[in-house]
């Protein structure tokens, strides 16, 4: 209970933030709402470890190249946002962390990611085992056609964990901020929720078996206002747990949400990785400033 | 034209002869009708000889129009006046009735003269034991590795089976130290008459069915109940038959196998909230209708259609006279077959799907897989007969002509079919589902056991029950490999001769031609295969929308 | 988590576990069962062919009679007991029942494919297709039925020479039965047709009329052809029908001779049967005889679904 009673002073205190924000959507209003969460966790930046480290990574899907030589380090209990037109390659890149590229036959992955030292890419490193380490979050909710409790303990039964799953499912929930809605049918298929539920239920599935990283793929694309709002406050409280990578083509939302921002533009480049503060207020490119400000993109 | 009109306006866009587009339209309807017309005409051609409508009194024909047609025509416009989803409801209970009850025909059939009470009880009792075992293992102890878990459900199969040492110890002459669960049931000194182990097996299949159909809809408890009436229901009945003139073995198959889920269908579609009792009342109408109808003629006296598909007919052998020629050792036959052949195919086939689909790389190996199924697809029905004749009786030398020789034939020709409806299947899984699965870090098998077939589950058993309608029609590769034209009694192991309904009404026309044959037992063997395909391929398109409209 | 359980976790390897071994195993033989079949299927025809034939017979040890390979495929007369094996007869018959058959099949197959894809309502195709699927689903031996009590009297009427058995009224048969074959495979050809080729004909002022025609069936030019083929096929094939309705006598007819189609003759699926249905001892020259007809009908049938399949493909890539 006592959790949440802080998700709900949070998500308060988030409302009022957002309606502060969003009435005017100019560079100004996002830059003033930046400083304040940036500040909030800009004293631990320094002495956060890096978990996710990718050294010259570069992806081609047949011949056509996707990613060209991205190089950029993750801080932990962070939330980094991926940015950029779309095509620009700033979801394959997420797709690197977890190896999903290795289900596409024509993809080819070059270079090295390293999650907390070891190269995922080493001979020795199972995709599957791996992707048990790292969750991922899709953009159009894709919850099982099972029970909302099933869903929940997927991960759990297919690495044959133990544990109290009545507990696990319930914590999860919460985290997710979907307990209180569904606590009476947990025994109902996870299809009949909607659509902003069933999102918050995948990142409960996704949470469950507590992995290391965190991966969302324009999580908040396919929904309404009200349910981004709610799944844009989940994943700044996520955040403080877990290692967040969002992908989002939505500038404001990586303004609002976010740590540290990866500009990606056409030709799978990075062009930019820095505090999002920085990014948004002050790039060091000229085509990410462009970008930002809608001259193109 | 436009010289003539001084606002220099068009008056007229001129016409374009529609004479020959029309023309052309009516001759495409002509021919598409063509093939479907010629075949209603056949069907009622041979229709009139099987079951000989003229034959009946008119008093007959009145007294079922007053109790059946005229209040189901009345019935059926005023439900679909208030409700037409209630009206289908309706249909499809009545059909489901009688199909039902055709299967259950064919189940009492087995237990009556293929497989003895005790044996399927024994049998039955030696699957439950190591199921519910394998079952409470995986449940309450998800921990334990799965090398350990197959080794102990092998094990307790094994045991409940065949006991110690088993065949292995036959082979090597051990004396047997652990009789099996099998062998025990079947020595029990005092057993139960018939019909209740009938009731056991059979009403304790269906109530199992029943508890989860209800389980899913509704909660647990509710499955239980469910349950719990229906095998109590199956049980009365084997007690109450004798008292209105039923045998108890027939009393109990009915019940378990038609009425039971009837009724549960039934009281879903009716009494929950999403269905409507407009439906239950369209359904009454015509069973009822059809009782009193029946009542009405019995007691009036009036003769109803001298058939030449009666009671005798599907419950006698061959005779050399076509009066007294029956059908019942290839109605027998033909479900001997179609279990063995969907025994068979079915895992076969969707395992080689799913490798297809899930497993296998976009490669050469693939492709030529891909290739060879749909040639296999392709090859004639004969040769597969060919093949079954060569290999399984020639050189496996099998026995010629049995149920499981001619089983594996019809498996293997119908196993591309199969393999390509439950691909179908397969691939309208969506994607998302498998990517959320891996995802997860499920592995291949994890993500097609507990995402992938449940999802394309309706569509794969659509594919087969299609696929078993074909085999079931087959009689070119039952000649090849042997199977006997005249067969007198049912088949009672997988290895003894077996004849087949389309064999059966080859052999009628074609080695005892006569005109007597032509116009009796021929049409009516064909009126009898006829129906069993209709009923099969009912139950498929059924299945096939229920899950069009889930998609 | 610290680093070194994280490697320890994600070096798991879940690929090799015997859960998945075992599966994946166990689905791999299942899809290789399908190439075992194929593989049964031409080395049992093509032994037995050879110790059939007088030329082979003695490379595989085989004594006692053997039939000349030239007589086999150049022989116009079938009889077995004689010892003359000329498969031109049977193949002849069964020329003509697949000439007879495709009259029949190919011009109201395509037909009913037009007006399927170009003019029927929704409703009308929801009816249509399930009563044609009807059609190729009805088995082979009540067709054959059909054929022999129904259809043979009925054209007695207008010729009153016509056998009991003839070749006409299992062409008939055969054709109907595989009009759904036709239809349906030319109508998904039909309906791969872009929209924009049937608009931009409409734009040009066409009617409904030489769209389909001029345009839709030009296009799926391809696929119908291969729906012929593939159809022509299943009628080589076919066996019950044939075996009932045309007569066991075998007898080297003419198939470009119209009369020839009220006498009846013994197609190769039928001699099939016949022979089986005979006294075959295992492994004599009958039973031998019967594997190099299979061989001959899986060789044509086989060309007929390559060919089909080529088709297929070629139009395919166009769109």
């Amino acid at each position: 209970m006592s959790q949440n009673s802080t998700n709900k002073q949070n998500r308060n205190e988030r409302a009022e933030r957002d309606e502060s924000a969003d009435p005017t959507a100019d560079g100004m209003d996002i830059q003033t709402d930046v400083s304040g969460s940036v500040a909030a966790s800009a004293g631990g930046s320094p002495t956060r470890e890096t978990v996710v480290s990718a050294k010259h990574i570069s992806v081609w899907y047949g011949d056509d190249q996707a990613l060209s030589d991205i190089t950029m380090d993750i801080p932990e209990r962070s939330v980094t946002a991926m940015v950029g037109p779309s095509g620009c390659g700033k979801s394959t890149f997420l797709r690197c962390i977890n190896r999903m590229n290795d289900l596409i036959d024509s993809a080819r992955v070059e270079g090295d990611l390293y999650l907390r030292g070891k190269n995922v890419y080493d001979d020795d490193v199972d995709p599957v085992a791996l992707r048990r380490r790292v969750g991922m979050v899709f953009q159009k909710p894709n919850p099982f056609p099972k029970s909302i409790y099933d869903n929940v303990t997927y991960g759990l039964k297919i690495q044959d964990k133990g544990g109290d799953y009545d507990e696990i499912v319930e914590e999860s929930l919460k985290r997710a901020a979907l307990w209180d809605e569904v606590k009476d049918q947990l025994g109902e298929s996870g299809l009949e929720l909607s659509g902003g539920q069933q999102q918050r239920l995948c990142i409960a599935r996704a949470i469950a078996p507590d992995p290391e990283v965190l991966l969302m793929d324009e999580p908040a694309s396919a929904l309404d206002p009200v349910a981004t709002s709610q799944i844009e406050d989940l994943i700044e409280e996520l955040a403080e747990d877990y290692t967040v990578v969002i992908v989002t083509h939505n500038m404001q939302q990586a303004a609002r949400i976010s740590d540290q921002t990866a500009v990606f533009l056409t030709g799978g480049e990075l062009v930019e990785f820095d505090d999002t503060q920085k990014i948004f207020e002050n790039p060091e490119s000229q085509r990410v400033e462009d970008y930002i400000t809608g001259k193109f993109g | 034209m436009a010289a003539e009109t001084d606002t220099g306006a068009i008056e007229d866009f001129g016409q374009v002869s529609r004479t020959v587009g029309t023309v052309f339209r009516y001759l495409l309807l002509a021919a598409t009708m063509f093939g479907i017309v010629m075949l209603a005409v056949l069907l009622l051609y041979v229709a009139n000889d099987a079951i000989r409508p003229l034959t009946a009194d008119p008093g007959w024909y009145l007294a079922f129009f007053l109790a059946l047609v005229a209040p189901t025509g009345i019935a059926g416009w005023a439900v679909r006046r208030r409700d037409p989803a209630a009206l289908t409801f309706g249909t499809f209970l009545v059909g489901m009735l009688v199909v039902s009850l055709m299967f259950s025909g064919g189940v009492a059939l087995l237990v009556i003269d293929v497989v003895p009470p005790l044996v399927a009880l024994a049998f039955a009792i030696g699957l439950a034991v190591p199921i519910g075992a394998t079952v409470g293992l995986t449940r309450y102890a998800h921990r334990i590795s799965f090398t350990l878990r197959l080794a102990a459900t092998t094990a307790v199969f094994y045991l409940s089976l065949f006991g110690l040492p088993g065949p292995i110890g036959d082979a090597v002459g051990a004396p047997p130290i652990v009789p099996s669960l099998v062998a025990l049931v079947q020595s029990v000194p005092v057993i139960p008459v018939d019909w209740m182990m009938v009731a056991a097996v059979v009403g304790g299949g269906s109530a199992a069915a029943i508890g989860t159909y209800v389980a899913s809809v509704g909660d647990g408890s509710a499955g239980l109940y469910a349950a719990g009436v229906a095998l109590a229901a199956s049980a009365a009945a084997g007690a109450a038959g004798p008292l209105v003139g039923v045998d108890s073995v027939p009393a109990v198959v009915i019940t378990a196998v038609a009425l039971v889920p009837t009724t549960a269908y039934a009281w879903r579609g009716g009494f929950t909230e999403e269905g409507s009792p407009l439906g239950l009342v369209f359904a009454a109408t015509v069973v009822v209708g059809a009782l009193v109808g029946a009542a009405a003629v019995d007691v009036l006296g009036f003769a109803g259609p001298q058939s030449w598909v009666d009671w005798g007919f599907l419950t006698s052998a061959h005779s050399g006279t076509a009066e007294n020629a029956g059908l019942y050792p290839a109605i027998g036959g033909s479900i001997l077959l179609m279990t063995t052949v969907a025994a068979l195919s079915f895992p076969v086939g969707v395992g080689a799907a799913v490798y297809l689909e899930e497993y296998a790389g976009d490669n050469a190996l693939t492709r030529f897989v891909d290739v060879n199924i749909s040639n296999l697809a392709g090859v004639p029905s004969v040769v597969y007969g060919l093949l079954g004749l060569g290999v399984f009786v020639t050189y496996l030398g099998r026995s010629a002509g049995t149920v499981l020789v001619g089983g594996a034939t019809l498996a293997l020709l119908i196993l591309p079919i199969v393999i390509i409806s439950a691909r179908e299947a397969i691939r309208s899984v969506p994607s998302d589902m498998r990517q959320a699965s891996y995802g997860m870090g499920a592995t291949r098998w994890q993500t097609v056991k507990n995402v992938v077939l449940p999802e394309a589950f309706p569509g794969i058993l659509t594919g087969t029950i299609l696929a078993l309608g074909r085999a079931i029609g087959e009689t070119a590769p039952l000649i090849m490999i042997g199977a006997p034209n005249v067969v007198f009694n049912l088949p009672t192991a997988l290895g003894s001769k077996v004849s087949a309904m389309p064999l059966q009404v080859y052999a009628w026309s074609s080695l005892f031609a006569s005109e007597d044959f032509y116009t009796k037992a021929v049409p009516a063997g064909v009126v009898v295969l006829l129906a069993v395909l209709l009923a099969m391929n009912s139950v498929a398109i059924v299945l096939r929308n229920k899950f069009e409209r889930t998609q | 988590m610290s680093t070194d359980e994280l490697t320890t976790d994600i070096t798991t390897q879940t690929e090799n576990s015997p859960r998945e071994l075992l599966t994946r195993t166990f689905f791999f033989l299942c899809a290789a069962l399908s190439i075992v079949t194929t593989i049964s299927i031409v080395a049992l025809l093509v032994t037995e062919a050879a110790r059939f034939f007088s030329l082979t017979a003695p490379l595989l040890g085989v004594t006692g009679p053997t039939a000349s390979i030239v007589d086999f495929l150049t022989g116009t007369s079938w009889n077995i007991n004689g010892g003359e094996f000329g498969v031109l007869t049977l193949v002849s018959a069964t020329v003509m029942i697949t000439l007879g058959s495709a009259v029949i099949a190919i011009p109201l197959g395509v037909a009913t494919a037009i007006y399927l894809s170009e003019y029927a309502s929704e409703r009308a195709r929801s009816l249509l297709k399930p009563a044609l699927e009807i059609l190729a689903g009805v088995p082979t031996v009540v067709y054959g039925f059909f054929a022999l009590i129904y259809i043979t009297p009925a054209l007695s009427v207008v010729f009153p020479s016509i056998g009991t058995f003839n070749m006409l009224s299992a062409s008939i048969v055969v054709g109907i039965m595989i009009i759904p074959m036709v239809a349906s495979i030319s109508e998904d050809a039909m309906s791969a047709v872009p929209d924009e080729l049937r608009q931009a004909g409409y734009g040009m002022g066409a009617t409904k009329f030489d769209v389909a025609t001029g345009i839709v069936v030009p296009a799926a030019l391809s696929g119908i052809f291969s729906s012929f083929i593939l159809a022509l096929s299943r009628a080589i094939g076919e066996t019950m029908a044939v075996t009932i309705a045309a007569g066991s006598r075998a007898q080297f007819l003419n198939p470009v001779n119209p009369a020839s189609f009220l006498e009846g003759s013994l197609p190769m699926t039928a001699a099939m049967v016949q022979l089986l249905l005979g006294d075959i001892t295992g492994g004599g020259l009958a039973y031998r005889s019967l594997f190099a007809i299979g061989l001959v009908l899986f060789v044509i049938t086989l060309v007929m679904n390559v060919i089909s399949d080529f088709v297929a493909q070629r139009y395919r890539e166009e769109y």
